[in-house]
């Protein structure tokens, strides 16, 4: 049994496909002419009015006290509340019977970024960060140690403030 | 007997108690909680902390709850206003010069100033412009450190050390608000028992170095224990982090230990956590050991039993449960066999005023648990008749170099054990077996109280309980032997043929443990 096809009869000129083309064209040069409100990221970085929000939870950061030595106590309050377990610590004592934290780890890979551990933290030591671009050559880079969160720089979160719920 | 007992109300709920007993104790009957310091069941009552005060019906005052005696027919409130407003002022007392330091308090977490203040103390201080006490840290003996700004000064360390250790070195220095737990001069906390002045303390004032930094409270994994330590079979905790043992507690029996452990005991913990185990059974292939899997080590072990005959002996370590001596000696009752267990000796270190409580000259916790299963003491006697015998088997006891020589000679030497050695390379079969921290089981003390302790972490590679591994040799080296499936299986059979631990099981033996039957019967002395 023969194919049959049915076949549309369409006025050929209503349907010519120039007249679209140029409607799109006059648009494409219509933006060429206008102003650009792309940002070459990341050659430009971000400019004032693309700031991110001061509660922005980005990687973490230690704070550190007038002698450089971290704030932290090590009194294991961040590995409890992480609900993605991404925090090692474990405690010692310095030479003036201080406990701090021997060892400090955090996997950033692991971390959910829920900013808990600095919402827990009694001593403002640990905080998150204000900061997005965290890319390494090596996952093994991504587990961030005592050392390598003192020497972040980025301002940290302010977290939601219940009393300013819309951030105003 | 209705004389002897006295009815008394506590927050609406009637008990009856014996004539004597202290409202704290009611309570406690009646399943309130009064909050106290310085009251310790086995300490003296000075009534220092005044935090159990309660209101009681027809006094004049509130009353503290840990010396006031019940009489019949006497209603308190421990949960009234009044008490409830006192305690909070209490509260606020202490807390003037308590550092908020919980982040690094080794306390944390199990501190009952901290559980006390959440539950009933003031939110927020009215003291925040006053500086509080500050005195500096104190090293008190080769264990303990005294930190005097959190202390609360109940007082129960100073008890302890005059009423129970009977080596009054603590007191209490200065008077007032300057007032410290003060240490006479020149002497030096290193009393045998002196580490329970840590678990008494109630605030992290006390504090063990040992410990120290090492693990928070609600961190540990703990479980019921028996001390491995000597014969007394203290009642211990065993707290675990990540599968690693951090410390160990006395955890309260009446008949045995009462709240107490000895530092010897307390401190033997750090063989449990062993890196340098046997992981695989290693069976003779030529002139070396192979790993095998469990199915080929214990087929050759039933094989190797049933090509031989004659004399047997086992040389165990009385540290072994009383299911693994029992299942080993089942083992081999083919054989004409001789068993020994090797008693470790050390010196005795009673704790004064606890009649029957002390560090006991043997150091094995089931010696008498080993006698009841047919093993001596003829440990010497026991390595002779190895040199000739057909089979040895080599239970959980490290032997000493020239004996595991003397010992090759024998037939065929089989070696249950923990950790690796050398010279298990000229045995012919080594199989992997758990520690007691590893495995349910029980001890049987020296006054022949059966006790069991439970599983506090997993054990290393393939090892097994050994209870498990001579049952499954058993099983098949005669068919249709049945086999326990669990310790608690091994020793109600064990009971079956051993009249003295007949009805013996874990559910009656409990948290607390129970009396075996011939030692109930004629008072069993090991």
């Amino acid at each position: 049994m023969a194919i049959t096809v049915k076949v549309m009869k369409r006025p050929t000129q209503e349907i010519s496909y120039v007249r679209a083309a140029l409607k799109g064209m006059s648009l494409t040069f219509k933006h060429m002419l206008q102003p650009s409100v792309t940002m070459q990221y990341p050659e430009e970085k971000s400019q004032d009015d693309w700031t991110i929000s001061q509660r922005w939870r980005g990687t973490h950061r230690m704070l550190t006290d007038e002698e450089g030595r971290s704030k932290c106590v090590a009194c294991g309050l961040c590995p409890q509340v992480c609900p993605a377990n991404c925090i090692k610590l474990v405690a010692g004592e310095d030479e003036n019977g201080n406990r701090y934290p021997l060892i400090y780890e955090i996997d950033e890979f692991r971390c959910v970024f829920c900013g808990y551990c600095q919402e827990v933290c009694p001593e403002e030591a640990i905080h998150v960060g204000v900061h997005y671009e965290n890319s390494e050559y090596e996952r093994a880079r991504f587990v961030y140690d005592l050392e390598r969160l003192q020497a972040q720089t980025h301002p940290v979160s302010t977290l939601w403030d219940p009393s300013d719920p819309r951030g105003e | 007997m209705s004389d002897a007992l006295v009815t008394v109300t506590i927050d609406g709920i009637e008990v009856q108690v014996p004539r004597g007993t202290p409202l704290i104790e009611a309570a406690k009957q009646a399943g309130i909680l009064v909050p106290h310091y310085c009251y310790h069941p086995s300490l003296p009552a000075p009534a220092v902390c005044r935090m159990c005060l309660v209101e009681v019906e027809k006094a004049p005052k509130l009353l503290p709850a840990c010396v006031t005696t019940v009489t019949d027919g006497q209603v308190v409130h421990v949960n009234s206003d009044a008490a409830l407003k006192a305690r909070e002022s209490v509260l606020e007392f202490l807390l003037i010069n308590h550092p908020l330091d919980c982040p690094i308090c080794d306390q944390a977490g199990e501190c009952e100033l901290q559980d006390y203040v959440f539950q009933e103390g003031r939110a927020a201080t009215r003291y925040a412009d006053y500086a509080k006490r500050f005195n500096p840290v104190e090293d008190f003996g080769p264990d303990v450190l005294y930190i005097p700004n959190r202390c609360i000064l109940c007082t129960r360390c100073v008890r302890f050390m005059e009423a129970v250790a009977e080596d009054p070195v603590l007191n209490v220095s200065e008077r007032g608000d300057r007032s410290y737990i003060g240490i006479f001069p020149d002497a030096v906390l290193d009393h045998e028992w002196a580490g329970n002045v840590v678990d008494l303390c109630p605030v992290g004032s006390l504090v063990s170095k040992d410990f120290l930094h090492k693990a928070r409270a609600w961190d540990l994994d703990r479980t019921a224990s028996i001390c491995p330590g000597c014969s007394q079979g203290c009642n211990m905790t065993i707290d675990t982090r990540d599968n690693v043992v951090v410390r160990l507690r006395p955890r309260p029996n009446m008949d045995v230990n009462r709240h107490f452990m000895c530092d010897t005991g307390r401190q033997d913990y750090r063989w449990m956590n062993r890196g340098d185990r046997i992981e695989a059974p290693l069976i003779r292939a030529g002139d070396k050991l192979q790993a095998v899997d469990w199915a080929s080590a214990l087929d050759r072990l039933a094989d190797t039993l049933r090509g031989a005959d004659g004399k047997a002996v086992i040389l165990a370590s009385a540290r072994a449960s009383t299911e693994s001596l029992g299942m080993t000696h089942r083992l081999l009752d083919g054989f004409e066999l001789t068993a020994a267990v090797r008693v470790p000796t050390g010196h005795e270190a009673p704790l004064a005023s606890i009649p029957n409580l002390a560090l006991r000259e043997e150091r094995t916790p089931n010696v008498a648990g080993a006698e009841l299963t047919g093993y001596t003491r003829a440990w010497d006697e026991a390595l002779d008749q190895a040199v000739s015998a057909q089979v040895v088997v080599v239970l959980d006891e490290e032997l000493a170099p020239d004996e595991f020589d003397r010992v090759r000679t024998a037939g065929t030497v089989v070696v249950l054990g923990t950790v690796d050695h050398p010279a298990y390379q000229a045995a012919d079969i080594v199989l992997p077996i758990a520690t007691m921290a590893e495995e349910h089981g029980s001890y049987v003390n020296r006054d022949g109280r059966a006790q069991v302790y439970r599983q506090a972490k997993a054990s290393p590679g393939m090892a097994r309980p050994a209870w498990w591994v001579a049952a499954e040799a058993a099983g098949r080296l005669a068919e249709g032997r049945a086999v326990p499936a669990t310790a608690g299986d091994a020793i109600v059979m064990l009971g079956q043929s051993i009249p003295a631990l007949a009805g013996l099981t874990y559910q009656s033996m409990g948290f607390t443990g129970r009396p075996v039957a011939s030692a109930a019967a004629s008072g069993v002395e090991s």
